[in-house]
């Protein structure tokens, strides 16, 4: 009777798994599977500003690298770590001020006070951070949520670093070249460095803290110490994305702290799929431009982007990277069973 | 009265269960055995209609893909397609494994949520009945329940799925990690629930020698395939199960 019953059957592929050891280096064509969905990664978003022509456009470039910065950090953390932070926009502040402050009072240049401020903003967050680490789950989100609201109206309220006029006069880049391709290379070395360290024994404990902390601790860890490594590790990645900002936009105030920067990263997560920190880097580069179109409807752009992401969640809560990762790996067939 | 025929359920590419068939009289006990990973919490979600939830759950998450064959008879109607649920309202009730109660209510509130779609009068009485066959639960009425041991827990999953009207009950390891004395209260218990109740009642353990006395019928579960089947002395007279599953 079951004789008549088929089931659809999933199978890695032959060449998944001879590439999974050392016979990956056979030969051209292992190399090349392993080499392709990289290469075009690379190769695409190192195209991208040669491509793109209109100086609209060419700005948008831009903003997808810094939101798909932000997206990278988010998923780090969330995934890797287990801490969900609701105050992505927090960093992007941080490292936007700093920056701009570095520029106009000390005077050093893009190619030092981005640095500076992606270090030093990623310090200030994880020591700012400290306090609520030992909160897991949602009272982290909550408390994590507070930061940005909280700094915007310090800076409000006392008048500092421009209150709401911001910090203007914040130097550019020589030209668009520098800008994107230095932004794009930057987020290439962070995507292709998270997934090396995800890897790494550091990246075991990492996500050992996500799984089940008190088995972490009862290991002999401090679980603190990773999860303030971990903190600075994002911080500084989104810290680094701010200062881009300010640097492209020649101005920090306090809409660099607004809510946008901490949640279009989580929905580029989202749709990219999470977890594969590839995803997010793709989900930002569709969300973006996306946006973008969606300007054209006015206020009712946020409808339709809302939209899109429930339609996302509602259907494919997966994300676009593991679909394509399992097509990829993988192939189908129906089996009697 | 209740049967399954057939049942095939793959994780992935993973048989779990292999072509099961059972045959439940009314007012049995019918023991499951096997090892770990033979599949009789599998058996369970099954039966139970679990396995649905399950299944779409990971679907929705792009995990391993879960399928499903078989049929679920319940008497004479098949009901694979029906929702874990409904097979409740019906009457297929499962005591989960690892008890599952709900930590933070009271085992009064426990007892409540079982006996959520029970009639009023039902609901009395079966709570009488309750405190009746497990006295050390009146004492804890209003003790949240994750602060109970872990017997405690179990006469409580018990009892929370007596108050759901089970015609017929499954339970999944109730026996697990409880010392012998508790193993030995709970399955006089159980029989006292199948003589004095009329339940049908289907449970599942690794090591069968605290069950043996009160079963009426067994299968014997090895990776995912019912290798033995058949009542008490079938399965005493059986070398290979006496040294696998009763440690003689």
């Amino acid at each position: 009777m079951a004789g008549a019953d088929v089931r659809k059957e999933r199978l890695d592929r032959g060449i998944k798994v001879r590439t999974s050891g050392i016979y990956a280096i056979s030969g051209g064509k292992e190399i090349g599977y392993l080499i392709l969905p990289r290469l075009v990664l690379i190769a695409g978003l190192l195209l991208l500003p040669l491509v793109v022509t209109n100086p609209y456009w060419q700005r948008v470039i831009s903003i997808v690298g810094i939101y798909a910065l932000l997206a990278l950090s988010f998923d780090f953390l969330t995934h890797y770590v287990g801490l969900v932070s609701l105050g992505g926009a927090f960093f992007v502040g941080v490292g936007g001020y700093l920056a701009a402050l570095l520029n106009t009072k000390l005077g050093l240049s893009p190619l030092f006070s981005i640095p500076l401020a992606t270090v030093g903003g990623g310090l200030f967050c994880t020591l700012a951070i400290l306090p609520c680490l030992p909160l897991r789950g949602v009272y982290f989100s909550i408390v994590t949520l507070m930061y940005p609201l909280l700094a915007m109206r310090v800076i409000e309220a006392l008048n500092i670093f421009g209150g709401t006029e911001g910090i203007m006069g914040v130097a550019s880049f020589p030209n668009r070249w520098v800008e994107q391709y230095s932004l794009i290379v930057v987020l290439l070395l962070a995507l292709f460095g998270l997934r090396r360290l995800v890897n790494t024994d550091l990246g075991l404990v990492f996500r050992a803290v996500k799984d089940n902390d008190q088995a972490v601790k009862a290991s002999g860890i401090n679980i603190t110490h990773y999860k303030t490594l971990a903190v600075f590790i994002s911080a500084s990645l989104a810290c680094l994305g701010g200062a881009y900002l300010v640097h492209i936009y020649m101005w920090a105030g306090i809409s660099t702290l607004a809510l946008d920067f901490s949640i279009i990263p989580i929905a580029a997560t989202v749709i990219g799929g999470g977890g594969t920190l590839v995803g997010p880097v793709l989900g930002a580069l569709i969300l973006v431009p996306i946006s973008e179109l969606l300007r054209a409807f006015g206020t009712l752009r946020i409808v339709f982007y809302a939209l899109i992401l429930m339609a996302f969640i509602v259907f494919r809560s997966e994300g676009i990277m593991v679909y394509a990762q399992r097509k990829y790996h993988q192939f189908e067939k129906w089996v009697q069973v | 009265m209740f049967e399954a025929r057939g049942l095939m359920v793959f994780y992935e590419n993973m048989l779990a269960l292999n072509n099961v068939s059972l045959q439940v009289e009314a007012k049995r006990i019918i023991g499951i055995f096997g090892a770990n990973s033979a599949g009789k919490s599998t058996l369970m979600y099954t039966l139970s209609g679990i396995i649905l939830d399950m299944k779409r759950k990971e679907e929705m998450a792009g995990g391993e893909r879960i399928t499903v064959l078989g049929q679920v008879l319940l008497e004479g109607q098949d009901i694979m397609g029906f929702k874990p649920s409904r097979r409740a309202r019906q009457g297929l009730v499962l005591c989960p494994e690892r008890r599952r109660i709900f930590p933070e209510s009271t085992v009064l509130e426990n007892l409540l949520i079982g006996g959520y779609l029970a009639t009023a009068r039902q609901k009395k009485e079966t709570l009488d009945y309750v405190f009746q066959i497990f006295p050390a639960l009146v004492p804890l009425k209003n003790r949240e329940g994750g602060f109970l041991s872990g017997g405690e827990q179990q006469m409580l999953a018990i009892g929370r799925a007596l108050m759901a009207q089970p015609r017929i009950l499954m339970l999944d390891e109730p026996l697990m990690g409880l010392s012998p004395l508790v193993q030995a209260m709970l399955v006089r218990s159980i029989r006292e629930i199948r003589n004095q109740r009329g339940i049908t009642i289907l449970v599942s353990e690794q090591y069968a020698r605290p069950l043996i006395p009160i079963i009426d019928y067994g299968y014997i579960l090895e990776n995912g395939t019912a290798v033995l089947e058949g009542n008490r002395q079938d399965l005493l007279d059986n070398p290979d199960v006496r040294s696998a599953y009763f440690g003689v």
